[in-house]
């Protein structure tokens, strides 16, 4: 087994040799989590209104339920996701187990907890009074909709770098619904899961330095967006 | 609209009766104080009157035709604005906000925009951020932001509140012109000594009640002057 030191120097020159099947595998971690967030954020801010603004039964049921949803565990997720969508699932006809889209359900099902929970919580703080102006001062339920919105955009975006961050580097649902096919559903996380089992360290380096890096610019954006949001009286 | 007529309001929240057959009229051109005490229900009939607050029961009268109050919602929040005590500015600039209720093109908006700095003296502050203001500043703005929407009625929760002197003077001077240009003006407040010269009516709301100011002396504020005690019912 290569040293440590021997199998980073490997696995920056991967990095910065441009090594084709490295970054294939980065792209497609990008893409599916991208796709995914894209497709979740929508639905999930939806669901934030609701529970934040909304008096129907079962709100504060609602609210428990996403909230136990933030410590489900991804490979939970993908069992669940993979006993649907699997031939004699009830999704089965879909014929979307180890596919692409597959990794975008069970991811979309990831980050829609953070998402609605960390998106109602700002939309919650945001002040009554930013919905009653908008209104008085004539702006339809839509627009007064988008303002309110405008006024939380912090948080929102906030929940949006959280959610992104749990799904890029998840590896349990990817694993069992993407199946870890080379050149199509091996992401960052099941192929160092992978690489690390067969040894060979430096691509699997190469991939935690690319996570790593993301992981901190997400938190560099976030710190930089909480420290912009500032309490309006 | 040249008044608006309201009806038996009434309001409760859980088993406390807050508003109890209020019948009030806003007039165009006329200002009317309101006073009571904390929690006597001053915000919430000035919210019911905006429309913003569903009452358990009220009538409106607009244009000759009586309407259910829900019926007459839409008309009442185009045609009527609240500013509320600690008036709310939307995160950005002085112009951002002021830009909010305009419509129309770009050029018009701006010399709308233009003639309210002017007019309330903010013009130095277009571009400042509103987290920058002082209270009296921010008052001034939400003022002008709403006389830009251009309603027919402003209802007016406390507006000099902690304000010093000069901007409670400056205040009120806006609120003359406001009525000077026909504007109906409902003016919740404790200070009824601040807006003695530009209103003509003053209500003492007590127990769930529209009372004449008048026949409640006891209870106003020492600083009542008699000019704030001429009560005309407008009804």
């Amino acid at each position: 087994m290569a040293s440590i030191a021997d199998s980073t120097i490997q696995a920056v020159t991967l990095l910065f040799g441009g090594d084709p099947d490295l970054w294939e595998i980065i792209g497609i971690s990008f893409k599916v989590s991208l796709t995914a967030i894209v497709l979740a954020t929508p639905v999930a801010v939806g669901i934030a209104f609701l529970l934040a603004f909304g008096r129907f039964p079962g709100r504060r049921l609602l609210i428990t339920t996403f909230n136990t949803l933030l410590s489900f565990p991804a490979v939970v997720v993908g069992l669940t996701f993979y006993i649907l969508l699997s031939r004699q699932g009830p999704l089965g006809d879909w014929q979307l187990l180890f596919t692409q889209p597959a990794m975008v359900i069970g991811q979309m099902a990831l980050a829609l907890p953070i998402l609605v929970a960390m998106g109602h919580s700002s939309l919650q703080a945001t002040d009554r009074r930013a919905w009653e102006t908008a209104r008085t001062l004539g702006a339809g339920r839509l627009r007064s909709t988008l303002t309110l919105m405008r006024e939380a955009r912090f948080g929102l975006f906030a929940a949006l770098l959280a959610g992104f961050g749990r799904i890029i580097a998840e590896v349990g649902a990817s694993m069992m619904l993407g199946g870890n096919i080379l050149h199509y559903t091996r992401n960052i996380p099941t192929a160092i899961a992978l690489e690390t089992s067969k040894g060979e360290f430096a691509q699997g380096i190469a991939l935690g330095l690319v996570l790593l890096v993301m992981a901190f610019v997400l938190n560099g954006l976030l710190q930089l967006v909480q420290g912009k949001g500032r309490p309006v009286a | 609209m040249s008044q608006l007529l309201f009806h038996g309001v009434e309001k409760r929240f859980g088993r406390r009766l807050i508003l109890e057959g209020v019948d009030i009229s806003l007039t165009a051109g006329h200002c009317q104080l309101l006073c009571g005490r904390n929690g006597a229900g001053k915000s919430t009939l000035l919210r019911i009157l905006a429309g913003m607050e569903r009452p358990d029961h009220a009538y409106v009268t607009v244009d000759g035709t009586v309407r259910q109050w829900r019926r007459a919602k839409k008309r009442l929040l185009a045609e009527c604005i609240y500013l509320h005590q600690q008036p709310y500015l939307f995160e950005g600039s002085v112009h951002y906000n002021l830009n909010y209720p305009l419509r129309g093109g770009r050029a018009a908006r701006e010399s709308r925009i233009r003639e309210g700095l002017e007019w309330s003296g903010l013009t130095a502050l277009s571009e400042q951020p509103v987290h920058q203001l002082s209270s009296g500043e921010r008052q001034r703005v939400a003022l002008v932001r709403a006389w830009l929407r251009g309603p027919r009625v402003m209802l007016l929760d406390e507006p000099t509140a902690n304000m010093d002197t000069a901007c409670r003077q400056r205040t009120v001077e806006l609120l003359q012109v406001l009525k000077q240009q026909g504007m109906a003006l409902l003016v919740a407040t404790h200070d009824i000594h601040a807006f003695a010269e530009v209103a003509e009516s003053t209500w003492d709301l007590r127990d769930g009640r529209l009372r004449d100011a008048d026949l409640a002396p006891a209870d106003l504020p020492e600083k009542v002057t008699p000019i704030a005690r001429r009560v005309r019912w407008t009804a």
